[in-house]
């Protein structure tokens, strides 16, 4: 005795953002285990917290999935890890979150069956060239200017462009 | 989040209408985790962790920049039928063209499509990216179903290329979408009407005497009986003579009542013939059926919107009666949103009654005030005939009380002299017995679904004198 629904739609993300961001995940996962093994396994761990996020979407999940995936690569920091695998650690992990995330926005939307391809790789290509310009721009400066300079002073002028950017916006 | 309703930047467009401008805020945070990186990197003394942090300010500034576009799209919308038959898989293809000048490179699109109608092929949305001048097409079916059927809006979510901005869109198509699916009335038996005629011929039996085929009476012989209605058999062993009176037939004026209030919009699955579905199929039985003998029909809908078909008769009513049972606002596939005042509807629908018309009442039964109006348009001297298709489950306890509750109503409505008729329903059988107890459905265990002709000639059966 209910009013007449319309049909269902399946609201789980499409298969291909899932898989493609498990991937980054694993991408991400491998570069910190070559920077330091205990980061690595944080951030595989977190790899498979954003697989979960998906399955059971749940923002909440993905976003603390990308916590433990940014405490990993922290800690793979801290060990003493080299600079580029940390970098493709960290913009692999960013990937990884933004799919799975941008996957369950779809799903919401236009459900699983739609065609939903086109939009999802424009969407992760955007994301990575967003990533790859900044680490581009980082470690060219880093290289060119301030590869003997103390971190402090490197910190400093962040803190500075930060400013500046929020400013900005 | 915050939230704007905008609608003075696309003036230019009154097919555009922009509804919600929202940030998702799903970069949130970012900011505070590439700070907490670099901190961690000042304090161990690691210059790579700073440079990580330093690329997540760049994920931050990327997530800042974007601006949510406009979706400035033309929309085209064609079905592949217009006037489909009920059932029919009508394709819908939408094109949309973006117009503007920005790339939209989130953007996806939900159609509008009507609420009596059902997707059956594919999902009508779809999630692209459109470069200034592309432009998407996806296609879905759906199936058509009794009603005049409109398209709604497409919406058009557009996000920033960072997803942290997004403008949402109501697009009208060019020109208005719109499929009408008039079903051909299904060819009903008899029915069998109550007492109340007009004066005119046709072939309701009523009590009185007069010409007709059937045997009535006889009476005393008065000067001017035509000859040939003598009995003569009476005259050969008595010597007196006596006339026959036989049962005069007359043509009825029936009107049909069709419950489309919301509460009538009831199925006992969630993807089954609503209530109001089955009760139009059957007044379009008992339309041609009541036409086709002679009666004068005409059809009026309990429900917030207003309808009203005058009794008549001929080919031009008959096409009308079909036209209003397919495809009038009142009694369509969805309910209205209007409100519903009960008392306004019976001073109206009395006014409008013919003093000799009765009425037969199409409805679920899930609710007292079906039962009482009933009543109240009896006592008006309006004989009412109840026809009731099934809509209750018995799933769960509360479904198995809304079932006992409706079979109380019938008791009750035959109790007070009422005829009533119920059909569908998950268990068929005697239970639609004029004192039918509710054991005799046990009794009857599972049988298939009664449809609206089987109960009428049982029905018939039962009452014919």
């Amino acid at each position: 005795m209910s009013a007449r629904p319309v049909a269902e739609r399946d609201p789980r993300p499409p298969t291909a953002t899932v898989v493609s961001s498990l991937l980054a995940a694993g991408i991400a996962a491998l570069a910190a285990l070559v920077a330091a093994p205990i980061g690595g396994a944080v951030v595989g761990l977190a790899g498979a917290g954003f697989v979960a996020g998906a399955v059971r979407r749940s923002p909440r999940t993905l976003s603390r999935a990308a916590g433990t995936g940014a405490v990993g690569i922290a800690l793979a920091g801290a060990l003493g890890g080299a600079t580029e695998p940390l970098l493709v650690s960290g913009v692999a992990l960013v990937l990884a979150w933004d799919l799975a995330d941008h996957g369950m926005s779809l799903g919401e939307q236009v459900g699983r069956a739609g065609r939903t391809r086109r939009n999802a790789a424009v969407h992760a290509g955007a994301t990575l060239f967003a990533g790859a310009l900044s680490a581009g721009i980082v470690y060219g400066v880093y290289l060119a200017a301030a590869g003997n300079r103390p971190v402090a002073a490197l910190a400093l002028l962040l803190f500075g462009a930060v400013a500046l950017a929020s400013a900005l916006t | 989040m915050s939230e704007r309703v905008d609608s003075e930047s696309d003036a230019e467009s009154p097919l555009r209408q922009v509804r919600r401008e929202v940030e998702t805020g799903r970069w949130d945070g970012v900011v505070g985790v590439a700070l907490a990186l670099i901190g961690v990197g000042v304090v161990a003394r690691q210059p790579p962790l700073v440079l990580v942090g330093a690329v997540g300010v760049g994920y931050a500034l990327h997530a800042r920049l974007g601006e949510a576009p406009e979706a400035t799209l033309d929309v085209t919308r064609t079905v592949s039928d217009a006037s489909p038959d009920p059932g029919d898989e009508v394709t819908v293809t939408v094109r949309a063209h973006n117009a503007g000048d920005a790339v939209l490179p989130d953007l996806r699109l939900v159609d509008g499509v009507p609420p009596g109608l059902e997707a059956v092929d594919g999902p009508a949305r779809v999630a692209t990216a459109l470069a200034p001048g592309a432009t998407a097409t996806f296609e879905y079916a759906v199936r058509a179903s009794r009603g005049e059927h409109r398209w709604e809006p497409l919406r058009a979510v557009a996000r920033d290329a960072a997803g942290s901005r997004e403008r949402t869109t109501d697009i009208e198509s060019a020109s208005p979408t719109r499929i009408v699916c008039t079903p051909e009335l299904a060819a009903g038996g008899d029915l069998p009407l109550r007492g109340l005629t007009t004066t005119y011929h046709g072939r309701v039996p009523t009590a009185v005497g007069g010409s007709g085929v059937e045997f009535h009476a006889t009476r005393e012989y008065r000067r001017g009986d035509p000859a040939t209605r003598i009995d003569w058999n009476r005259r050969a062993r008595t010597g007196e003579l006596s006339t026959l009176e036989l049962r005069e037939e007359r043509a009825a004026t029936v009107v049909l009542l069709v419950d489309a209030r919301e509460s009538a919009y009831v199925a006992p699955e969630p993807d089954a013939e609503t209530a109001v579905e089955a009760s139009v199929g059957a007044a379009g039985q008992a339309f041609t059926a009541l036409l086709g003998g002679g009666d004068r029909v005409g059809i009026a809908t309990l429900g917030p919107l207003d309808c009203w078909l005058p009794p008549g008769a001929g080919s031009v009513h008959a096409a009308r009666g079909r036209e209003t049972l397919a495809t009038d606002p009142a009694l369509a596939p969805t309910p209205s949103d209007e409100r519903f005042y009960r008392s306004l509807w019976f001073r109206r629908f009395r006014r409008r009654l013919p003093v000799d018309a009765q009425v037969l009442f199409f409805t679920p039964l899930v609710d007292d005030a079906a039962a009482s109006l009933a009543r109240r348009i009896d006592a008006h001297g309006h004989l009412v005939t109840v026809l009731s298709p099934d809509a209750t489950a018995t799933a769960t306890t509360g479904n198995r009380l809304v079932r006992f509750e409706r079979r109380a109503r019938l008791r009750e409505l035959r109790s007070a002299g009422i005829r009533a008729v119920e059909w569908g329903g998950e268990r068929g059988g005697q239970e639609s017995g004029e004192r039918g107890g509710q054991e005799s459905g046990e009794r009857e265990g599972r049988g298939g679904a009664e449809s609206f002709a089987v109960a009428v000639a049982r029905a018939t059966g039962r009452w014919s004198r």
